[in-house]
């Protein structure tokens, strides 16, 4: 049985007008140390998938159906009371703003305390020296000192070391990371990227991994999914998706990356822009977009189908598989 | 060779930090003091951007790349050195004497939801320079000169009426881009302006630039973080580090061989789609704070390579045998 595995979900919002759809029908499993990125554009569901998780979106966004089993358990039917038991205890999340995550007020020391007390009956000698033990974890330079700092007096990096540090105070099965580095330089974005990794591994901790970046998802992921105006659209092994993607949108946000053109030349580009929640298209949401839309990819959204070890959902992949058949087939 | 079209020389730029007298003013030892404290943005930037090329300026956040943008478009004053306009000094000149060179130059910013007046129509926004630049035209030609541009980057008519507001990202920056060619520059300085925009819309604006490149013959200076941009789009790029330029070259040198250390660093940790894992140089240390420099070779702290002449002499720039300009005393004694 997986670690994680998510069923259906459907997510809305309830808005003046209507409800709006931000999830629909999102099936994803994580297995006990396992490494799984998300990727999409702004406006793909990503975030709202990873915050749906542990049942973090707020009003008006609400679970409007399907299940998110951990451990066998569904967290979506969960009281707030059950569920304060596994956030940040069991699975801890790390958000992408650093100076956002960290309170202003109060010193790393108290922030990292306080989490360990919220989950477990320790005196504040214990749970410093395991706050200690964490800093020194994510190679912060001298961490004694930084217990008694406030955020403001770190860096950018610094801080996001802090809350990795915090996000594994309590040995948390998955760790949730919704755009860790974006706000950081490249050179910070590459050390927290090898630091994260290097934890994950050495702790076999499950990696749920939000980015935009495809770089830094095939460094890092054994396994992505590709979203898409509230769908999974693609879901397979990282490596098998960068080097054959097989949906026309994940070919296009592949190769219209800078590294795919040959210098000076034009770069590939896929027209338009992803829709907005309020006008989703019928049928594939990324139809208007494509270039092999056709009229049965305007009506009705395609199912799933398996192309090597990668499930995808496009009636173009799918033609293109039932006609191999037929010719292997017709070749027999 | 020809003369360049713009050239920067010994640009230098400080922020200060002191404030009002009073408040420079502190009780030290039995003494009053007065304490003045700056941000060193730029200290001694020499470039210079040729005619058709694309000069791409990188580096990480708070290397001064953005202050030079600023600095050459005359958005802000330099503390110190000259900025040359085909062969004309223009840092030191009045409003009004300006003005002339403010049409042939043009920038393009980071945020377009920022960028545009929200209270102006496209086609308002899209006049405004045109009207201000070309007084003497009567409303048919401006029109048609909008109509033109908008035509050219490819925005439907119909957005004329509407607002900033009700257009994406993508839309925007490409009107913001609109905005900058409607009085016909010869030189545009973008700072960033594929940096807030999801992937495959910067591919979009990327190419819109280079057409729009092609087709009028435009000289840019691009400012950008991202080092997978440049490579595709640059003709030359400067490196930047805490306001001092460290390597300068062809686009292709610098990439296929980047001299300096913090070059190769900076290149390194770029993700790449063929890594299984991340391998990028590990740096000691974090950039320091721009308002006390290191002495010497303001990279020396977190070089591996850096010797006692490193933390004493600062680095000039010179030139190796592969054309490219560099400034480290590693590289000029063939330590490197």
């Amino acid at each position: 049985m997986a670690l994680l595995e998510v069923k259906n979900l459907d997510v809305r919002f309830a808005v003046r007008g209507g409800d709006l759809t931000a999830l629909r029908g999102i099936s994803f499993e994580l297995d006990k140390g396992e490494r799984l990125g998300l990727v999409g554009e702004s406006g793909a569901g990503k975030s709202v998938a990873a915050f749906s998780i542990l049942n973090l979106i707020a009003r008006p966004g609400y679970i409007a159906g399907g299940q998110i089993l951990f451990e066998g358990k569904d967290l979506a039917a969960m009281s707030e009371r059950e569920l304060r038991k596994i956030r940040g205890n069991r699975i801890a999340m790390i958000f992408q703003d650093p100076m956002m995550t960290l309170n202003p007020v109060l010193t790393i020391g108290t922030q990292m305390v306080e989490a360990i007390q919220a989950h477990r009956k320790t005196n504040n000698k214990e749970a410093r020296s395991i706050a200690l033990s964490k800093l020194q974890k994510v190679q912060i330079p001298s961490p004694e000192k930084r217990l008694d700092q406030y955020p403001h007096e770190l860096s950018g990096g610094m801080r996001q070391r802090v809350i990795i540090a915090i996000a594994l105070l309590l040995d948390p099965e998955i760790i949730i990371a919704d755009e860790p580095t974006t706000a950081l330089d490249v050179t910070i974005q590459a050390e927290i990227m090898a630091l994260l990794l290097e934890l994950c591994e050495q702790d076999n901790v499950a990696l749920m991994l939000i980015t935009h970046d495809l770089g830094v998802v095939s460094q890092v992921t054994q396994r992505m999914l590709v979203m898409y105006s509230g769908r999974i659209i693609e879901q397979g092994p990282t490596r098998e998706i960068i080097n054959d993607a097989q949906h026309p949108y994940t070919q296009g946000l592949i190769n219209a990356l800078p590294q795919m053109g040959e210098p000076g030349q034009k770069l590939f580009q896929i027209p338009g822009s992803m829709p907005s929640l309020k006008n989703v298209p019928s049928g594939c949401p990324f139809h208007p977009r494509c270039s092999f839309a056709t009229d049965q990819c305007r009506q009705v959204m395609p199912e799933y189908v398996r192309s090597g070890n990668v499930d995808v959902a496009c009636y173009e992949v799918s033609n293109l598989i039932e006609q191999e058949k037929r010719m292997q087939e017709a070749g027999s | 060779m020809t003369s360049p079209l713009m050239s920067i020389r010994g640009l230098e730029k400080k922020f200060d930090l002191s404030g009002s007298l009073l408040e420079q003013l502190q009780f030290e030892g039995g003494r009053l003091r007065r304490k003045q404290e700056a941000v060193h943005a730029l200290n001694g930037v020499d470039l210079e951007v040729h005619k058709g090329e694309a000069l791409c300026v990188v580096g990480e956040s708070g290397c001064g790349k953005s202050t030079v943008a600023r600095t050459v478009m005359g958005l802000l004053s330099p503390t110190a050195g000259e900025i040359h306009y085909d062969g004309e000094r223009i840092d030191h000149l009045s409003g009004k004497q300006v003005l002339p060179y403010r049409r042939k130059m043009q920038m393009i910013f980071q945020n377009p939801y920022a960028s545009l007046n929200p209270r102006m129509t496209i086609q308002q926004t899209l006049e405004e320079p045109i009207r201000f630049h070309h007084p003497d035209w009567k409303t048919d030609r401006v029109k048609a000169k909008v109509q033109d541009v908008m035509q050219s980057v490819g925005i439907d008519a119909d957005w004329g009426s509407r607002f900033g507001h009700e257009f994406s990202g993508g839309q925007r920056q490409r009107i913001a881009i609109a905005r900058a060619l409607a009085v016909d520059p010869e030189f545009i300085v973008a700072d960033e302006p594929i940096s807030a925009l999801d992937v495959s819309i910067q591919a979009q604006v990327l190419n819109l630039m280079m057409e729009a490149q092609e087709q009028r013959g435009l000289t840019y200076l691009f400012i950008t973080h991202d080092l997978a941009v440049v490579e595709h789009f640059g003709t030359r790029v400067a490196v930047m580090y805490l306001g001092r330029v460290c390597e300068l070259a062809d686009t292709r040198t610098l990439f296929s061989n980047p001299r300096h250390p913090y070059t190769q660093a900076l290149l390194s940790a770029i993700p790449k789609l063929e890594d299984d894992r991340p391998n990028h140089i590990r740096l000691q240390g974090e950039v320091p704070t721009p308002v006390n420099l290191p002495s010497g070779c303001v990279f020396h702290g977190r070089c591996p390579y850096a010797n006692e002449r490193c933390r004493t002499e600062v680095p000039a720039l010179i030139t190796t045998d592969g054309g490219t300009q560099v400034a480290c005393h590693a590289v000029e004694e063939n330590r490197l």
